[in-house]
């Protein structure tokens, strides 16, 4: 017999399991061999240490013990006070009231920066929006128009006229000063073409006396304002 | 009878004196034309992609396109004859009499200038009549600050641009593919001869009158506005941009 054959037999040995000849040859094998013959001490130790300890550990009454441990695990679960939940970890969660507030302003703020940058950047505001009707401009450009950021097309018009008229008194002083030295042909050439675009002028401001919303003749209007300046300043030249 | 000697002498001289005085007579009526009508005249070589840039005064100027690589400029100067002092710089001819003959009044000034018909032409005056013939370049301008009238004939260019105060305006040419066309007068008549098949929008406005004439080119595309006052319109795609204002005078399209 071998070390290994031992060690699967000694289990059964200890508990009086193998037949006579098999136990013999297990005890002579334990009596040549020292390394069986500690694990075959060990196991007896184990065994009646388990033996001798048992009364200790099992209750006398386990179920009353049971019973015991139930009744304070209950207690416990109805004494114990409501904890607050832990603390979340902190979050960009917010209403969405907010959230649309939060939106609405972005977009608000983002639109208006980007309406005055193109509007300063192609520049069409004077004369365009002098001459574009009220009906040609645009929701967002109404919504300006109404809180006073922008002008309406109307002021922006008679603002312009305004531009304009100062514009014409100026060249219309350095006339003044040069026609003297003009020839007769200048003189009433000056004359004929300055009068023709004052009766345009004349008309087109009655027009939009009884009209104010005649956008057609405000365009007009501004286009021989801007003729009549023309006029003055070329010949102002002269 | 027989005349005397000294009455003969007395006849010879007479004839003499009067014959004197008609040549001093004839010279000083000479001499008085030369110097009331002057002329200029000055070429240059050209390329193909030159332009030509004028401010006159008063009197009439025509330009004329032809197929040589050469620029002839000349005048005709009334009295006072002003000073003429072109400058060909890196392509554009540039005369301006305004310029030249600041604080110093000057007589009409007529010019007639011959350009390669590829050239940019740009001409402008206080007063008198403008005409350019013969082009197809990228751009035509001619602008009266006054009265007088404007004649564009046989042109292709993307760009023209018409206007004066008091005058007529005619044009007769194509409309390029993408071009902007500006005619522009506050009395007189403008009137536009262009071909059937040309692509183009337009807006057209006559607030005194409202007399707009589109004759073939009348079609649904076309909207009154204002009371007649403004027409817009869309032809052939309207690939081309046309712009007509007459404050107080007439327009008409012509189909050719």
């Amino acid at each position: 017999m071998n070390c290994s054959d031992c060690k699967e037999l000694i289990g059964a040995l200890m508990d009086n399991e193998l037949e006579q000849t098999r136990a013999a040859d297990v005890r002579e094998h334990l009596a040549f061999c020292p390394e069986c013959a500690v694990v075959c001490e060990d196991l007896t130790s184990i065994l009646d240490a388990c033996k001798t300890g048992t009364s200790d550990i099992v209750p006398p009454n386990s179920k009353a013990l049971w019973l015991r441990i139930n009744n304070v695990i209950e207690s416990d679960v109805k004494t114990a006070p409501a904890m607050p939940p832990p603390p979340a970890p902190r979050s960009w969660g917010v209403s969405v009231l907010r959230f649309s507030a939060a939106v609405l302003a972005i977009a608000v703020i983002s639109s208006t920066v980007t309406y005055f940058a193109l509007r300063n950047y192609v520049k069409p505001a004077t004369d365009d929006l002098a001459a574009r009707s009220s009906a040609t401009q645009t929701t967002f450009e109404k919504v300006l128009s109404k809180i006073g950021l922008i002008d309406t097309p109307q002021q922006a018009r008679e603002r312009r006229l305004k531009e304009r008229e100062a514009a014409i008194e100026y060249w219309n002083a350095r006339v003044m000063t040069r026609c003297p030295q003009w020839d007769r042909v200048t003189r009433e050439a000056f004359d004929r073409n300055l009068q023709v675009l004052d009766e345009s002028v004349k008309d087109y401001t009655t027009i939009l006396s009884q009209d104010p919303e005649d956008e057609l003749s405000g365009e007009m209007l501004d286009a021989v304002m801007n003729d009549k300046m023309n006029l003055l300043r070329d010949f102002a030249d002269l | 009878m027989p005349l005397r000697p000294k009455n003969v002498f007395c006849r010879q001289a007479a004839v003499k004196t009067t014959i004197l005085l008609s040549v001093v007579f004839f010279f000083a009526l000479f001499s008085g034309e030369a110097s009331a009508q002057k002329r200029f005249s000055k070429n240059y070589p050209a390329g193909q992609n030159v332009r030509l840039r004028l401010m006159n005064r008063t009197g009439t100027v025509t330009v004329e396109g032809w197929n040589k690589a050469q620029i002839t400029i000349s005048a005709e100067l009334e009295a006072p004859a002003a000073n003429i002092v072109p400058q060909n710089l890196s392509g554009v001819i540039d005369i301006n009499l305004l310029r030249d003959n600041q604080g110093r009044e000057i007589g009409n000034v007529n010019f007639t200038i011959r350009v390669p018909f590829t050239s940019m032409v740009d001409i402008e005056t206080r007063i008198g009549n403008l005409s350019v013939t013969n082009i197809r370049s990228a751009l035509v301008r001619a602008h009266i600050t006054s009265e007088g009238a404007i004649t564009l004939t046989n042109i292709e260019a993307t760009n023209v641009a018409a206007d004066n105060t008091i005058g007529d305006i005619f044009f007769d040419g194509e409309i390029k593919e993408g071009g902007t066309y500006r005619f522009s007068s506050s009395k007189g008549n403008i009137a536009l001869r262009i071909p059937f098949s040309a692509s183009f929008k337009m807006v057209a406005t006559a607030p005194s009158t409202r007399n707009i004439s589109l004759g073939s080119f009348a079609n649904s595309e076309t909207n009154y506005l204002g009371d007649g006052r403004r027409v817009l319109g869309k032809f052939n795609g309207g690939s081309a941009t046309i712009t007509v204002t007459n404050q107080r005078g007439t327009i008409a399209f012509l189909g050719r």
